[in-house]
């Protein structure tokens, strides 16, 4: 029986591993890492296997809600189809729209689903339908994909953070959660600068001071923990651990530390800059990064803010793609590219596109997936899936399936099993590797 | 002849068309229409007729949005957003000669001669090019605008006019940047900008609306008017106020910024009336406007909702008529004046 408010996944024999777990142990902050750890002893040791695989995700959040037309589901000549042709990929049989040209030239590395049938069209619902793969329950408060990405694949020893969300622009801006996993699985948030504030040491404090007040900290934790079980100091401590790791991390935000070349395939802008940091970070270990792209929501002049917006993810992603290929990281490292719903089949008299949710895409590449891939179709009109619907909770299963984490595994919320994917959510097998 | 007068504008009928309608031309002294639209199809119609059919060219021609049309004779000149320019046969509606990738990228606005000789077409890959519609010739290519904008997306290239002595030709962008230039030699003779028009959102959404959609030389050539929008707030929508800028362009001189908050959005079209009194703007939102300002002061004189967003407008001879086309129907205006036109002018003597 777990304690009220704890909360961890577990098998059948969670009780008997834990306590197992808990029996191994004597420091505070393994104790700490005991009452989260995913299963027991037999998962354990699969837990820790994928971590030492090292995978990561990389989540491109287009923001607003890009249009499928203008991306990956083009629908060429038909009245809903807009002015933009749709040009092969190089994956056969697969065309996306001609906003993507680079993209379309590395289809190998990816997989298009067509055919995401989530409902919910307004922008705070939908997006938190789509970073938690499921509709918010009274009571609860659950973890986005980056938190659960980060507690299943962060080390315990890691010096960097686990999960960091960039979001520069404010419209529709979101920190993300982590929900019932608590603050430890909270990403480092960037919204006003390309590097984190408030990391550096005060100049005030000498380094040495700092480390001596760190190592003062540290005793009076242990001697506390001697008499105390508290999973609060316990957090605390784990947390001071990570402290230097990430003050120390400050120069993987800067981009200055790449080639000009490097720089340059990636492109002038914010967007690509930040794909650009996204690497380094993953390169370095973070599990979780996620690039806000704001602000996709064309509901005047659809053709040109997607003309502006797609070139810009034409170019970051691509350079993404390549750069990750290339350092042999894109094989461990999921690239996503989803919002939080679509637009319209119809174009309004402002030559606009409104929310749409009831057939709308979003692509994986690199880790764990199937490139070349469109799964999924819409009618010829795009106003319905004709074929293959997948919801927000199959795509949560689909992303953990290919970061290898079984998504029917399940937290424990007091005695209540909640699965790490939606009850009833399959993954999409047809783009796993 | 007739006589205009602004404030008699009236709707004379309106008629639904299926999809958009993106440009438009008409037969000298008549009703009969060729729009270019959504379908990647260019139609005609008769818009006097008691049922107006439009009815579309039933050969093979573009593969994307038709932006722009031109009728000089017999030949009709289409090109749309893939980059393709088609002389079609008026009569026969069989295509006469095609030029495959007359731009590099989508062709957005059209412009003819006065005297039909030439037209002008203005693309996104920021070209504008001078074609000779007898031969189908490249007379000109004109560079000057920017393929990227100040924030390092890519620019659009929405307008382009000749001015009625068909000397010259202007050119209007994305970022608000005008060029001119002569047509005789193709030369840049001079460059306005309108900054105004172009809204880059450096925070909130972090992309940008608007450009110089329209531009107009008034009929002494003086004068050159661009179309487009104002600063807008959330850039989501076309919620910013419709925009004129007056230029002497020969002194460089702004004279009106005019904005119209009431019946916003992009001024699509604009066009002068010869005496030089008054301009019409066109153009909307998610809803339209039929707007006549002053020329001397810039002031509105009058201002009516058209029944859908404008893009573009046939203007009769007299200067008392539109035909607008635009999203899913096209409209017949009317501002003819009550007052009878003066007889005209008796022929001068052969000795003088």
């Amino acid at each position: 029986m777990t304690r009220p408010g704890s909360y961890f996944s577990g098998s059948n024999d969670h009780g008997l591993s834990r306590r197992g777990f808990l029996g191994a142990t004597a420091a505070g902050a393994a104790t700490f890492a005991a009452d989260t750890r995913l299963d027991g002893f037999k998962s354990e040791a699969l837990a820790a296997e994928l971590r030492k695989q090292n995978k990561n995700v990389i989540l491109l959040w287009l923001a607003g809600g890009a249009s499928q037309f203008e991306t990956f589901d083009p629908k060429p000549g038909r009245p809903t189809g807009g002015p933009y042709r749709a040009i092969p990929t190089n994956a056969t049989g697969v065309h996306i729209s001609e906003l993507l040209p680079r993209i379309a030239a590395r289809m190998q590395h990816t997989a298009i689903i067509r055919s995401l049938y989530t409902k919910v069209t307004d922008h705070g619902g939908g997006a938190t339908l789509m970073e938690t793969g499921r509709r918010p329950a009274p009571g609860f408060s659950y973890p986005d994909i980056g938190a659960v990405v980060a507690r299943e694949l962060g080390r315990i020893d890691s010096q960097v953070p686990d999960y960091v969300s960039m979001y520069t622009s404010t419209e529709g801006r979101r920190k993300g959660t982590s929900g019932f996993l608590g603050a430890r699985y909270s990403p480092m948030f960037l919204a006003e600068n390309m590097v984190p504030e408030n990391i550096r040491r005060l100049e005030t404090i000498s380094d040495i001071d700092h480390r001596d007040r760190a190592a003062l900290r540290d005793v009076l934790a242990k001697r506390f923990n001697q008499t105390h079980q508290s999973s609060t100091v316990a957090s605390q401590t784990t947390a001071y651990h990570r402290v230097r790791g990430i003050m120390a991390s400050e120069k993987l935000f800067d981009i200055e530390q790449e080639p000009e070349a490097m720089r340059q395939k990636y492109g002038p802008l914010q967007f690509g800059q930040q794909c650009l940091i996204a690497r380094r970070l993953i390169e370095a270990g973070v599990p979780f990064v996620k690039v806000a792209r704001a602000w996709w929501d064309s509901h005047g002049q659809n053709f040109e803010t997607h003309r502006e917006l797609c070139a810009d993810l034409d170019q970051a992603m691509s350079a993404l793609l390549d750069d990750l290929a290339e350092r042999g990281l894109l094989e461990n490292t999921l690239v996503i590219t989803l919002g939080e719903f679509g637009r319209t089949p119809n174009i309004n008299a402002s030559l606009g596109r409104d929310h749409f949710a009831n057939a709308w895409s979003c692509s994986l590449s690199g880790c764990g997936i199937r490139g070349g891939v469109a799964y999924g179709r819409t009618d010829e009109d795009g106003h319905n899936v004709a074929d293959g619907p997948v919801k927000a909770g199959d795509l949560f299963a689909t992303i953990l399936s290919a970061l290898g984490i079984d998504p029917e595994s399940e937290y424990y919320l007091g005695s209540r099993p909640l699965p790490l994917a939606d009850f009833g959510s399959k993954a999409v097998k047809e783009v796993l590797a | 002849m007739a006589l205009s007068d602004p404030t008699k504008l009236k709707k004379v009928r309106d008629f639904g068309v299926s999809g958009i309608a993106f440009c438009v031309a008409r037969t000298p002294a008549s009703g009969q229409l060729y729009f270019g639209h959504s379908d990647f199809k260019l139609y005609e119609v008769d818009a006097l007729a008691e049922k107006p059919e439009p009815k579309a060219f039933t050969a093979a021609g573009h593969e994307s949005y038709v932006t722009g049309v031109a009728l000089s004779g017999k030949q009709i000149v289409s090109g749309a957003y893939d980059g393709r320019l088609i002389w079609w046969n008026a009569e026969s509606k069989e295509v006469v000669r095609t030029v495959e990738k007359a731009h590099e990228l989508w062709i957005r606005r059209f412009a003819t001669s006065p005297d039909g000789a030439l037209v002008a077409s203005v693309a996104d890959d920021m070209l504008a090019k001078v074609w000779d519609v007898e031969s189908g010739k490249l007379v000109f290519t004109l560079k000057d605008h920017q393929t990227l904008t100040p924030n390092n997306y890519p620019s659009m290239l929405y307008a382009v006019a000749f001015s009625p002595d068909g000397k010259w030709l202007a050119t209007g962008d994305k970022t608000g940047h005008i060029a001119i230039w002569e047509v005789a030699t193709g030369k840049k003779v001079g460059e306005l900008e309108a900054p105004v028009m172009y809204t880059w959102d450096p925070r909130q959404r972090r992309h940008s609306i608007g450009g110089i959609r329209s531009l107009a030389f008034s009929h002494d050539s003086q004068l050159l008017a661009a179309g487009g929008i104002g600063t807008i707030g959330n850039i989501d929508h076309l919620g910013g106020p419709s925009r004129v800028e007056v230029f002497d362009w020969q002194k460089g001189e702004r004279k009106h910024e005019i904005e119209d908050s009431k019946l916003q959005g992009l001024v699509e079209q604009i066009e002068f009336d010869p005496s030089g009194k008054w301009l019409l703007a066109a153009g909307g939102d998610h809803g339209g406007f039929v707007t006549f300002y002053d020329v001397a002061t810039g002031k509105m004189i009058h201002q009516d909702k058209a029944p859908m967003h404008v893009h573009q407008f046939a203007i009769n001879e007299d200067h008392t008529e539109i035909f607008a086309v635009g999203h899913g129907r096209i409209a017949h205006f009317d501002f003819k004046s009550d007052r009878p036109a003066p007889p005209a002018a008796p022929p001068l003597p052969e000795s003088a």
